[in-house]
């Protein structure tokens, strides 16, 4: 947070590296600064992955409020085995939006089955309650699912994004056994392509630590070269 | 001396040669011919997820290329986050790792552990009525802070332990949970004090924010009314 400072100037600096000289402002750095400043409009999170530094960043009013370090980006697609086709290439800079993220929906859910009267202060209650001061063990608290290190969310664009803790290995002989597994599921029309998916690897914890963020509506300003 | 004939050893006859090396061989062979061609048939069928390097290079720049103009924008800009960079004393809380920091110009004054919301859904079994105990994430403002803060319970609060809410509203008031004083930062999210310290540090709350005693008290006083609270 101490950065926060320094990582917003920093953005308007490179923008603005014209100013102290006469070299013209980069158009894509200009683009990038544009966009954040619409998104620092708003009284929300949103996030800024920066592939050159490899990070990515939770920002809110143009303040870097945290930052994840990412250990590789990746677009992953599904392609047939021999003739390729790449992906096309997202523009950049862009604001990315999650149209359905794990943040809505990867929830415990809690559900009496039925309500019972509140017992009056005079009435002995049928369960116990915590006393004012309590002086015993704490209360067990309800065990809160940990998140997973491995999701996707689909973003408003048709692609995917996929936070991870580890890149699927690629060898040779992995892929060739992942097409005849997918093969085999095509065969029995099991098998369903997906969208290519922007792949963030980054550590388990810092996949989990922003899983609540994957949220519909959670932005992701997408700016190389910032 | 010749030989006897009748001593001679015959010749040992070389056992007939076993054919069933071969045939396991060429049965294997066959085996891998099939199975592999099979394989490959498979594999052609197959869309196998595949890697290929992020291009991070940037492609769009929608401003226009004029120096000049481009200038203009980025002065903008920049004058634009200038405006809603926070500024002064605010809150940032992280409801991952459930730390609270008081951050003033810049610098973190004091950081403490809290519980923030189980992300848990509530459902009523009465009306099919939901609630989701988030904390909420972006951008609040402390609008009013209160000492010895008396909590109104919401229907969530009996529903969850099974009750049904009471139709009398006195019977909803309680002046012990919240603690000793309460920052209301909207919409019926509170940054208050707990009977339950030992739980600081986990998602425990239904969105709110609990702190420690002496935290709770420090923030009481170095966060006026109006200070902003990000939450992420």
């Amino acid at each position: 947070m101490h950065r926060s400072a320094l990582a917003c100037i920093s953005i308007s600096l490179a923008a603005l590296g014209a100013r102290a000289g006469d070299v013209p402002p980069d158009p894509a750095r200009v683009a990038a600064l544009e966009l954040e400043a619409g998104l620092a409009k708003r009284p929300f999170v949103y996030l800024v992955l920066d592939p050159q530094r490899r990070v990515l960043e939770i920002k809110a009013r143009g303040a870097v409020l945290d930052t994840v370090q990412l250990t590789g980006i990746e677009i992953i697609s599904q392609q047939p085995l021999l003739t390729r086709d790449l992906p096309g290439r997202p523009p950049i800079p862009a604001v990315w939006t999650v149209k359905n993220g794990p943040g809505d929906t990867d929830r415990e859910i809690v559900a009496p089955k039925e309500l019972r009267p509140a017992p009056k202060e005079d009435e002995a209650e049928a369960e116990p309650t915590p006393a004012e001061t309590p002086t015993g063990p704490s209360p067990t608290p309800t065990p809160i699912s940990v998140p997973p290190s491995s999701y996707r969310s689909r973003l408003a664009n048709g692609w995917d994004l996929w936070i991870t803790d580890r890149l699927p290995p690629q060898s040779a002989v992995g892929t060739f056994l992942a097409a005849v597994r997918d093969g085999w599921r095509r065969l029995r029309g099991l098998g369903e392509d997906h969208p290519p998916a922007v792949t963030l690897a980054m550590a388990d914890d810092d996949a989990r630590r922003i899983h609540h963020l994957m949220r519909t509506g959670t932005a992701i300003l997408v700016a190389g070269e910032l | 001396m010749a030989a006897d004939p009748e001593v001679l050893t015959p010749l040992e006859q070389p056992p007939p040669r076993s054919r069933w090396p071969l045939a396991l061989a060429l049965s294997l062979a066959a085996m891998l011919l099939v199975g592999f061609g099979s394989a490959a048939v498979l594999a052609r069928l197959g869309r196998p997820f595949v890697a290929t390097p992020f291009d991070a290079t940037a492609s769009a720049g929608a401003t226009g290329a004029d120096p000049a103009n481009l200038r203009k924008h980025a002065v903008q800009a920049e004058k634009e986050l200038e405006k809603v960079y926070p500024k002064g004393v605010y809150i940032v809380v992280d409801a991952y790792r459930n730390r609270l920091h008081l951050v003033k110009n810049g610098q973190i004054i004091r950081s403490a552990v809290c519980s923030t919301g189980t992300g848990i859904l509530l459902k009523d079994p009465r009306n099919g009525k939901q609630w989701v105990f988030d904390t909420p994430l972006g951008e609040r403002v402390v609008e009013r802070k209160v000492k010895h803060p008396v909590w109104a319970k919401p229907d969530w609060a009996f529903v969850e332990e099974g009750l049904l809410p009471p139709t009398d509203p006195n019977e909803r008031f309680d002046d012990v949970s919240l603690g000793d004083y309460a920052l209301y930062i909207g919409d019926g999210y509170i940054i208050h004090g707990t009977l339950f310290k030992s739980l600081l540090g986990r998602r425990v709350t239904h969105g709110c924010i609990r702190l420690g005693d002496e935290d709770l008290e420090f923030l009481y006083r170095h966060a006026p009314i109006g200070t902003r609270v990000y939450l992420y």
